[in-house]
């Protein structure tokens, strides 16, 4: 796939001079080679005090009950659930990104898809520890599976939304996990080829003894395929049943047909945004501006931007839905979102994940990595409160006006949540250490075609119209990763 | 013959090869490497056999040490010999009497588990009040005594009595007086044993005083009528009530009596009938009984004399000076007044005053309107409160002045409850021997020389005499459980008689009580009471000087009228404070504040506004003499310029439960006319701090939904569908659901919300049944209070705009002044829906339905994810976020072997992290089934009663089994009036509601 020529018209994939296949590989894996540097340190300490407030977070409430959180006799779920979906939803982007992304041919996916891949499985742990956290009872959270048991004719309810997500989500855990961990074989291998002593071993095991033959190759190239013929169908399933877990119940404001589609792109929306404020971060430090493009900053932006009027069109249905419908207790349950008591989480979720993306229509802010980095952050802060609103604000006043109250978080509440931030980064940070964040492999393929070098040698050789190549050049100018130099190089002739 | 035959078992014996000869000589094929492994060479095999012996030892010794703990004694044990009476599993019920009513006690396996009503006793016969259903948690009470105590320190009963002899003798030989003061005693044995210690020391005299007095209804009548008494009433013959201040189906003299009578003329079965009658209410603030009236009217404390004078006018038709310049007052008496002459013989007016000229005003009213002999009997009187407010001020001035020479407290807590506390520990202090036969070391008790503590009326026997003619009995459930002595066996040793108290109460009955009926000791043991008084009094005619009257009536008022008035009362759950450390109690919602383990200042929100306090605030009050801070409750309903507090909290010594909750607004209360009445003038000021109250209800309207229906009589008269949406129009509905048969029983209930007058004792029934954990005032304001079943209370304020029910018309409604509220109680439990939301949504199949149409939840199965919860419309199920019964941050009552006796063994305690709710006391509908079975017989109706129907004197729940056409509940469910709360979603729930019908004017 990398032997004919691209179009001039499409922006680069690479930037930089003289890359060649060992400087991608050199560049790559200077954090999983070398000693980590302050800053990881500093990252990883931080990150992993917020595991150990986790810890305790958890411990606490394993130790005490339930009663340790805000939790009342109306508002059965109200952050744990709320963090819950909102990991999950963190945890789309990776399926989207390695497998549709690679059904649809976007090449562009190479550079980010490891990390995403990672992030997502993070997510899904993450948001695993609140399934079990959330019990009453979490010793018995197998309980949950149908499995064969001694207590005579006991099953699991399979009406239950609650058992389509546990399936959901540990098919989805377990085929993201396969995928990634595929597409990492080369790369292990990769690293140790380079390395010596013990790491060769433990990377040796690792690799599961990849020789890098034609024939592993081929066998590599089609096990992503079918794994991601096998993902696509969960990047829309795992979201759609979470969504189950509201949508089929009675509660105003749960009970929606839209949740499906609204959560899948709800999930999009936010996996996206976290896997840009990873991105961003990710490329500065680790240098990985020539890999991770300005180009990819702004594809990310617009699926942002795309997902979010998505999100925002599906408030604005459950709005008229909700006053369309002529059903009392669902027009007061939307009303009270906008007007009730939490008035601020609804705005804040309306301001955030509606009116924020809507920047990115502007290409200055959406080729602007400040910017890119605050409104990604924006747009999780609103996600969170979309489910907050979703799952808090519909239990706070449903149908008797004599049971509704109000939530009010715990500190073991606001820990939970901090600590699980904690724990995906502390997870994040040991796997940039250890693991090449970047798809070497894949990225290799885009050296021959798609990235700068090579377009400018063609530019060069007078392979393509003036008109293009100046389209070209000025296509150039928002990438930070080029300099002056590259883009007069396109000139010359 | 041998045989030449040859057996060969292979060809290798047959060929006899060398390998086998060789073979054939050993005793196994192959060698056991036996020298291998025992010699030297063997310790350099792979798992050397010396490390496996030190493995086999080291794991003999771990498991040896492991298995050191000692085994958890479980005490179960059987009967060696079974007493006769008893099967273990089986409950038997003994007749005994609290309060004056006759009661059942439930003993399980010899502990007393719960108290229901006699059913075949007169007066209350059905249902009982709060506090009655809760009693059963004060024998387990930890807080109790275990010992006599002489100067603080416990000896025994030897030393005690000695010494309580040597001071009553002292005290007789110096001519001293020797006064026992004690609430109201209606016992015949008690007062028995006391004329028995009135003739041992001739100086003995017996002080009754009552924390809140009726003083001034005895008096009125002694006035009146030469009769010290205070009257029965027999609300079911009164067709309209008219009650200025008394919460006469609360607190005020019989109330749960009251409320049985009451509702039979407005239930469903009169509306049936087409009669319902009409309740006015005039009072300050929004009581239980005011939150049931059919017109209410907020009337200032001052105004209740003007009220009643105005009524007066309106019935006699003069022009006595002093009648209410209040225009809603007015219009409201013209109109009562009309109504009560109207229905003269079937009228009623009460008052709860205490000031003699008022209750003067009322028999007069009352005996003009005809009502004395078939509405109040004089002569079958209510003895429940003989307390007399002149005797113990006389008792503290002879105190005082040192010529009381012993004094004992009986069921009395005068340091506490008396509004002087101070003269009485002055009094106290100059006399020489103070004795309490208090069950625990209360406020006054702990200020006394001694304590001889008696045991509670589970314990004891004894008698009741709460009505002229009845007689009541009773008998212990249960021995001694401390080393405490009834105080009538004190009395008796300290008169000199060694009779024991069981021979003693038993002669008592024969010689003076069953004579001449023709009954056996035995019989009443086994009824329970004995009824000689007369079907209905005699009509009497009230003798009242009424010009003086009023003028004393208006001069009353005029003591009491202030830019602020403060009313004090009695709570439904707390009464006069005794029962403080009854956790059931303390966290029983108030019926209509549904605040749980606090008193507070009741103020209307426009009146808060104009003093500048806001919800969760505090204000500082200050009348005759005493100040207290209290925090604010927003009170509908409440008259403007009035702060109403609740006498019976801020108990200091009362145990662990009951310390502290509150604060005490007895101080507040004066003395007029030689009564202690509960009204006055006070200050208020904002206070500043902070304090949530902790409330099971914050949000009071029902938001215009269709929750609750409501009708006048009027449109009731003219359609008995009206608003109950019964036979409208239905649509056509799809149904994903699997239908769930009942082939057998179909247990379902129905609730009458015109009965329901939200007293609350279904609650503390339901709790004691179901073993439902009390969490304390932290968790009730974080919203986690457990009870299965609550009783929501909705207001609707009136104003010039109209009804409002929605929360954004009254914050905009500047013409709302919050005085004029109709209310409604709605009973709201599991409704066990046959399309329950909450058992699909259980991953474990933890929730399932029954064939006999019950919601069931095993415990066992549940892990927690509360979305049964969640999508629970009602909001019925609890979760148990803590193991409350067994945590020490929840030591409110449960959290020791002694008081977990009180739980009911039929129904397993829920761990942590477990869902719970409403069974429909499924334990009940077990044994009920069982016991018909072994008696070969089809289940009757009747014959399973749930807890809360049947604590209900109201008759509002009704439960039964709706596949028997001719059972109470098919019945009641028939009615037009039956509609189901949230119908519309499909989830058809199990329990119908009988819409809400008001009396009132208009219609």
């Amino acid at each position: 796939m990398s032997s004919h020529n691209e179009s001039i018209l499409r922006e680069p994939l690479i930037t930089g001079k003289d890359i060649t296949y060992a400087k991608i590989t050199d560049d790559i894996l200077v954090p999983v080679e070398n000693k980590p540097n302050k800053a990881w340190w500093i990252g990883f300490t931080i990150a992993s005090l917020g595991a150990l407030l986790w810890v305790v977070s958890v411990g606490y409430t394993f130790w005490t009950g339930i009663g340790a959180w805000g939790l009342n006799k109306t508002i059965g779920w109200a952050w744990d659930i709320t963090d819950f979906v909102w990991w999950v939803g963190i945890g789309h982007a990776g399926t989207l990104i390695s497998a549709v992304l690679l059904l649809f041919r976007q090449n562009w996916r190479n550079s980010i898809n490891r990390s995403a891949e990672a992030m997502t499985i993070f997510a899904v742990i993450c948001a695993a520890t609140y399934v079990v956290a959330h019990m009453g009872r979490p010793w018995l959270a197998y309980w949950i599976f149908p499995l064969p048991n001694q207590f005579g004719s006991l099953w699991v309810n399979f009406n239950s939304p609650l058992v389509w997500d546990a399936f959901a989500i540990s098919t989805y855990f377990t085929v993201s996990l396969v995928f990634w961990y595929c597409g990492l074989l080369p790369d292990i291998a990769t690293v140790r080829d380079r390395a010596t002593g013990l790491r060769q071993k433990i990377y040796g095991v690792l690799s599961f003894g990849w020789n890098g033959s034609v024939k592993s190759w081929q066998r590599f190239e089609i096990v992503s395929l079918i794994l991601a013929g096998i993902s696509t169908p969960l990047v829309l399933s795992v979201h759609t049943i979470v969504s189950m877990d509201f949508a089929t119940s009675v509660i105003p404001g749960w009970h929606t047909t839209i949740f499906p589609p609204y959560f899948v792109a709800g999930a999009i929306f936010s996996g996206f945004a976290m896997v840009q404020t990873l991105l961003l971060i990710l490329r500065k430090v680790m240098n990985f501006e020539n890999y991770i493009t300005m180009f990819h900053i702004e594809s990310m932006n617009i699926i942002i931007m795309v997902t979010g009027s998505i999100v925002g069109v599906a408030y604005l249905t459950e709005l008229f839905i909700a006053w369309y419908s002529g059903s009392e207790y669902e027009m007061y349950a939307f009303a009270n979102r906008i007007a009730g008591p939490y008035w601020w989480a609804y705005w804040a979720m309306m301001t955030c994940n509606v009116i924020s993306p809507q920047l990115f229509w502007f290409k200055k802010i959406r080729t602007s990595i400040p910017i890119s980095w605050v409104l990604s952050i924006v747009v999780n802060i609103g996600m969170w409160f979309e489910r907050f609103v979703i799952i808090a604000t519909s239990l706070h006043r449903d149908y008797l006006p004599s049971s509704w109250a109000m939530f009010y978080p715990t500190w073991v509440d606001v820990g939970i949540f901090v600590g699980s931030i904690g724990l995906f980064f502390t997870l994040f940070l040991l796997f940039l250490r250890f693991l090449p964040a970047i798809a070497i492999a894949e990225v290799k393929m885009l050296l021959k075609s798609s990235s700068l070098q090579h377009k400018t040698k063609l530019v060069q050789e007078g392979a393509f119209p003036e008109e293009q190549v100046q389209y070209f050049a000025d296509s150039l100018g928002k990438y930070d990763s080029v300099i002056e130099e590259d883009i007069k190089a396109l000139k010359i002739k | 013959m041998s045989s030449n035959k040859k057996y060969w078992k292979g060809l290798e014996e047959l060929q006899q090869t060398p390998a086998f000869v060789k073979g054939s000589k050993s005793e196994f094929a192959e060698p056991i490497p036996v020298e291998d492994v025992l010699n030297e060479a063997g310790l350099s095999t792979k798992t050397p056999r010396r490390d496996f012996l030190k493995a086999l030892g080291f794991g003999l010794g771990a498991v040896t040490l492991a298995a050191c703990e000692r085994t958890p004694v479980h005490k179960a044990v059987p009967y060696v010999i079974k007493p006769e009476e008893i099967t273990p599993g089986i409950p038997n019920f003994y007749a005994s009497t609290f309060n004056g009513q006759s009661v059942l006690v439930r003993t399980r396996e010899g502990r007393p588990t719960s108290i229901s009503a006699n059913p075949n006793s007169i007066g209350l016969n059905q249902g009982t009040d709060a506090t009655t259903a809760a009693a059963v948690l004060d024998l387990y009470d930890m807080s109790k005594l275990e010992n006599p105590k002489l100067d603080g320190q416990d000896v025994d009963w030897k030393k005690l009595d000695a010494t309580v002899i040597a001071a009553l003798e002292k005290a007789a030989a110096a001519g001293k007086k020797i006064t026992v003061v004690s609430n109201t005693v209606n016992s015949p044995s008690t007062l028995a044993a006391l004329a028995k210690l009135g003739a041992k020391y001739p100086t003995t005299s017996h002080v009754q005083v009552d924390p809140v007095s009726y003083s001034g209804i005895i008096e009125a009548n002694r006035v009146s009528f030469g009769k010290a008494v205070v009257p029965t009433y027999h609300l079911k013959n009164a067709n309209v009530v008219v009650s200025v201040a008394a919460d006469f189906l609360g607190t005020w003299v019989a109330g749960e009596e009251h409320t049985q009578d009451y509702i039979k003329n407005r239930d469903y079965k009169s509306l049936k009938n087409g009669k319902m009658s009409r309740h006015i209410q005039f009072e300050s603030g929004l009581s239980m009984t005011g939150s049931n009236a059919d017109v209410r009217i907020a009337i200032k404390p001052s105004e209740e004399g003007a009220v009643l004078i105005s009524l007066y006018n309106a019935i006699t038709g003069q022009s006595l000076a002093g009648g209410v310049s209040n225009k809603k007052a007015q219009t409201a008496i013209a109109l009562a007044a009309k109504e009560l002459t109207n229905l003269k013989g079937a009228a009623l007016v009460v008052a709860g005053s205490n000031d003699v000229n008022v209750q003067l005003l009322v028999n007069a009213i009352n005996s003009n309107l005809g009502a004395y002999g078939d509405i109040i009997d004089l002569d079958n009187y209510s003895k429940q409160h003989q307390g007399s407010d002149a005797a113990f001020q006389e008792f503290l001035k002879s105190a005082a002045a040192g010529q009381v020479g012993v004094a004992m407290f009986l069921n009395s807590n005068p340091v506490y409850d008396y509004f002087k506390s101070e003269d009485v520990k002055a009094a106290l202090a100059k006399v020489d021997f103070t004795l309490s036969f208090s069950d625990r070391s209360d406020e006054t008790a702990s200020e006394l020389k001694a304590i001889a503590p008696t045991c509670s009326f589970l314990e004891a026997w004894g008698d009741s005499s709460s009505r002229e003619g009845y007689y009541s009995v009773v008998q212990p459930t249960i021995n001694l459980i401390f080393n405490t002595r009834q105080a009538e066996q004190s009395l008796l040793v300290w008169s000199g008689d060694t009779i024991s108290i069981h021979d003693f109460v038993k002669q008592n009955w024969e010689q003076n009580i069953l004579a001449g009926t023709g009954k056996a000791w035995k019989d009443v043991l086994q009824a329970g009471f004995i009824y000689k008084g007369t079907e209905k009094g005699g009509a009497y005619t009230a003798q009242v000087d009424i010009n003086s009257v009023t003028t004393a009536v208006v001069a009353n008022g005029k003591a009491i009228t202030g830019e602020v008035e403060l009313k004090l009362y009695e709570s439904t759950g707390m009464r006069d404070g005794r029962y403080a450390n009854n956790a059931y109690l303390q966290e029983l919602p108030d019926p209509v504040s549904k605040v749980t383990w606090d008193n507070y200042a009741a103020i209307n929100p426009k009146f808060a506004e104009e003093i500048g306090v806001s919800e969760n605030g505090t204000v500082k009050i200050e009348a005759n003499g005493y100040e207290v801070e209290l925090p604010v409750l927003m009170q509908p309903g409440q008259a403007l310029g009035t702060i109403s507090v609740a006498v019976g909290y801020g108990r200091t010594k009362v145990g662990k439960a009951g310390n502290n909750v509150g604060k005490n607004a007895y101080p507040f209360a004066r003395l007029a006319n030689g009564t202690v009445q509960f009204e006055s003038k006070a200050t208020v000021a904002k206070a500043g701090k902070t304090y949530e109250l902790a409330q099971t209800q914050t949000h009071h309207t029902i938001e215009g939904r269709n929750i609750i229906r409501e009708t006048s009589f009027a449109k009731y008269l003219k359609d008995p569908n009206s608003e109950s949406g019964r036979f409208a129009d239905s649509h056509k509905t799809y149904d994903l659901w699997n239908k769930y048969e009942s082939p057998g029983h179909k247990w379902v209930m129905a609730i009458d919300l015109n009965a329901c007058t939200g007293c609350g004792s279904c609650i503390v029934a339901c709790n004691v049944e179901n073993n439902i954990p009390v969490v304390g005032r932290d968790e009730v304001r974080r919203r986690r209070e457990m009870h299965w079943l609550r009783i929501d209370r909705y207001y609707t304020l009136e104003s010039t705009n109209g009804k409002l029910t929605e929360e954004k018309l009254i914050a905009k409604d500047a013409d709302l002044d919050y005085e004029d509220v109709t209310v409604v109680h709605q009973p709201m439990l599991c409704q066990h829906c046959d399309h329950a939301p909450c058992e699909t949504v259980c991953p474990v199949l933890a929730t399932v339905h029954s064939s006999e149409g019950l919601n069931h939840m095993a415990y066992n199965r549940c892990f927690g994810t509360r979305y049964c919860a969640n999508n629970c419309p009602y909001k019925v199920r609890r979760f148990n976020w803590f193991n409350y019964w067994n945590d020490s941050r929840f030591d409110n009552y449960l959290n020791n072997e002694f008081t977990q006796l009180v739980l009911n063994p039929d129904v397993t305690t829920r761990s942590r992290g477990v869902m719970e709710k409403c069974s429909m006391c499924i334990q009940r509908i077990q044994s009920g089934k069982l016991q018909a079975k072994m008696e070969n017989r089809k289940l009757k109706d009747g014959d399973v009663k749930v807890a809360c129907q049947e604590a209900c004197s109201a008759n509002a729940i009704i439960f039964g089994d709706l596949n028997d056409p001719e059972s109470e509940v098919s019945k009641a469910l028939r009615n037009e009036r039956v509609y189901y709360v949230l119908e519309e979603i499909n989830v058809q729930p199990n329990i119908g509601y009988m819409t809400k019908v008001r009396n009132t004017f208009e219609a």
